[in-house]
């Protein structure tokens, strides 16, 4: 008999952790984006923000992100000047950090920059797991069907080949036949697998088109010679054949000009504050210096071409 | 019986012994509840729109999900083959009198050990940034046989793939080898000896047969975590099939549904394994113990009886 009750006093208690287990797994979450655990190390918070908040930019805050107090923004820490990690080994730092802490400040909010692999970005966005998507986002079409971009910054396409014995091409025409790497969830990893499609429509052999985690695998791909060519950003392909000390060499033109998008959720509703923001650092200069900081202002764009949304393609 | 029972059963007979099999009412509980779990957690997995089911079976049967899966099993095929046969090797080397030997079979399993398989991985993918010079394979210290003038030649990704996981590989399965031998009586090994064999004929007909019994479990084991190690190949951009998954949600964004296809995939897989795992240990099990003898027919069949 007291066997007997044992049992099913455990069965019992069995059953309680199930129906809850079971009710907790049919309902989600979005709201709790503040457990940035299971994106990689660190996060960066600005100083308190609250005394440089703009009052015409923070009437334009959601109030939920308002009662939240923070912005989590997300940046693919690979992708230097724009975002990668500094030298104390885990703070996220560039142009992306820099412009994402000076949004929030305008906002009345404390930017914490964490770093998250690209391709889980716009669906932590899509998933309520981050804010803002701060990445070096080209705005497209296919992407504004997932989440909302505001247009803050112009960047084309490079190529970039080993200083000595690299592939010598002009334009993506050229990949035809070569092995090309690209970090997954970019633009250029669909443009190089479109000019594949190209090249076998005309008869050529086909882009081998190599898709890596990160930007830091490409490049090692490309110095161990697995792949001829790598395509990045413009502002990125310079900045890393400029620190490669004589490895790299840019290679060919830059095509394909387009804008940057900071990525917001769309359920969010924040698109209209950090447009307002934006256009407050860059008409008090905090933009232009920010880009010169880094040693992209070529990439600025004016105030008017700064909107919600501007997909060029 | 004497002449005085048989009577009594002719006139008063006793009533027959009622031999009711013990009850065990807590077993059928427990089934229930376990069942009724199970029901409401696979409920609320079906009816839950975020996981996409309808794009899982858009792309179950997808052609280049089905390709990562080939590549997928000849890795592991491929890596268990080969990494089965160096642990075998690297045992014995361990075991062996000689110290110069069984050292350099202790460093190589602790070096192998000692680092994660994803560094591995990509020191063995991009190999050609170490060697920028070309390989040679021929006599250390000595003339080339063959030379490479780059790297990449010899160790295309695919190469690159097998060597990282069996290598690995062999380092984990030679201690489980070692297991297996150190599992056989030392007397066996003394039997073998005094009929004069050598150490290598003891090793190979006397003290491995019998220790396969104690290697195939954790074997069995290794290779469905095998299975599920080839997904690192993808970060080398090669096509097995987690890699051939990204490839797809890279494009449309539906991550869940196309991992869900792969996990899908993973576990038919696996569980092919266990079928295979299940027959070979029935084999080498013969003669040991009547348990490991029932089919899973008498091990169903006997859930409500006194046994067990």
């Amino acid at each position: 008999m007291v066997i007997w009750r044992k049992s099913l006093l455990g069965a019992l208690l069995l059953s309680c952790v199930g129906m809850v287990g079971a009710c907790g797994s049919s309902s989600s979450s979005p709201s709790a984006s503040a457990s940035a655990s299971s994106s990689s190390t660190s996060t960066s918070t600005a100083a308190p923000s609250s005394s440089t908040a703009n009052p015409a930019v923070a009437k334009l805050v959601p109030a939920a992100l308002k009662s939240k107090g923070t912005l989590i923004v997300a940046a693919d820490a690979s992708y230097a000047p724009n975002e990668f990690i500094g030298s104390d080994g885990h703070t996220v730092v560039g142009m992306d950090a820099d412009l994402s802490k000076a949004l929030a400040a305008q906002m009345g909010l404390k930017a914490s920059v964490v770093n998250a692999t690209f391709d889980t970005i716009i669906p932590g966005l899509a998933s309520g797991k981050y804010d803002m998507g701060a990445s070096s986002f080209t705005d497209t079409k296919a992407r504004e069907k997932v989440v909302d971009f505001v247009d803050y910054f112009s960047a084309g396409t490079s190529f970039f080949t080993k200083a000595s014995g690299g592939a010598s091409i002009t334009g993506l025409a050229d990949l035809c036949g070569k092995s090309v790497s690209v970090e997954s969830g970019t633009t250029e990893e669909t443009d190089a697998k479109g000019q594949s499609v190209k090249c076998k429509a005309a008869g050529k052999p086909a882009v081998n088109v190599l898709v890596f985690p990160t930007q830091s695998a490409a490049n090692l791909a490309l110095s161990s010679g697995r792949a001829q060519i790598s395509m990045a950003d413009s502002p990125v392909a310079a900045y890393q054949v400029k620190q490669s000390n004589g490895v790299f060499k840019l290679v060919g033109d830059t095509y394909g000009t387009a804008p940057y998008g900071l990525a917001l959720p769309k359920s969010a509703n924040s698109a209209p504050a950090v447009l307002a923001a934006l256009k407050v650092l860059e008409s008090n200069g905090t933009y232009k210096s920010i880009l010169t900081k880094w040693g992209i202002e070529s990439g600025a764009i004016p105030a008017s071409e700064m909107k919600i949304n501007g997909a060029i393609s | 019986m004497s002449a005085s029972e048989l009577s009594d059963q002719r006139t008063g007979r006793p009533d027959e012994i009622k031999a009711v099999p013990v009850r065990r009412p807590g077993r059928w509980i427990a089934a229930a509840i376990v069942l009724l779990i199970a029901a409401s957690i696979v409920r609320s997995v079906v009816t839950n729109n975020a996981f996409g089911w309808s794009t899982v079976g858009h792309y179950l049967f997808d052609s280049r999900i089905l390709h990562g899966m080939l590549v997928t099993i000849e890795l592991t095929v491929a890596s268990m083959a080969i990494g089965i046969v160096l642990g075998v090797v690297l045992a014995i080397m361990r075991l062996s009198p000689n110290p110069v030997v069984s050292s350099a079979a202790w460093l190589y399993i602790w070096f192998f050990r000692g680092t994660p398989l994803l560094v591995q991985i990509l020191f063995w993918y991009n190999i050609a940034a170490l060697f920028p010079h070309g390989l040679g394979l021929g006599v250390p210290f000595g003339p080339d046989v063959v030379h490479y003038t780059h790297a990449n030649q010899l160790i295309t990704a695919f190469v690159a793939a097998l060597l990282a996981l069996s290598i690995n590989e062999g380092a984990y399965m030679s201690e489980i080898v070692r297991a297996g031998i150190i599992s056989v009586p030392e007397g066996q090994t003394e039997a073998a000896q005094s009929l004069g064999m050598s150490r290598l004929q003891t090793m190979r007909l006397i003290v491995l047969p019998q220790a396969m019994r104690v290697i195939i479990p954790p074997t069995g084991n290794e290779t469905i975590s095998m299975l599920k190690n080839t997904s690192l190949i993808s970060v080398t951009a090669y096509a097995e099939l987690l890699y051939a998954s990204q490839e797809i949600y890279d494009v449309n964004y539906l991550v869940i549904p196309l991992l869900i296809v792969a996990s899908i995939w993973y576990l038919v897989m696996t569980s092919v394994l266990y079928v295979g795992q299940y027959f070979i240990e029935r084999r080498y099990g013969r003669g040991f113990s009547r348990a490991e003898q029932l089919t899973m027919r008498e091990r169903w069949l006997s859930i409500g009886s006194r046994q067990q």
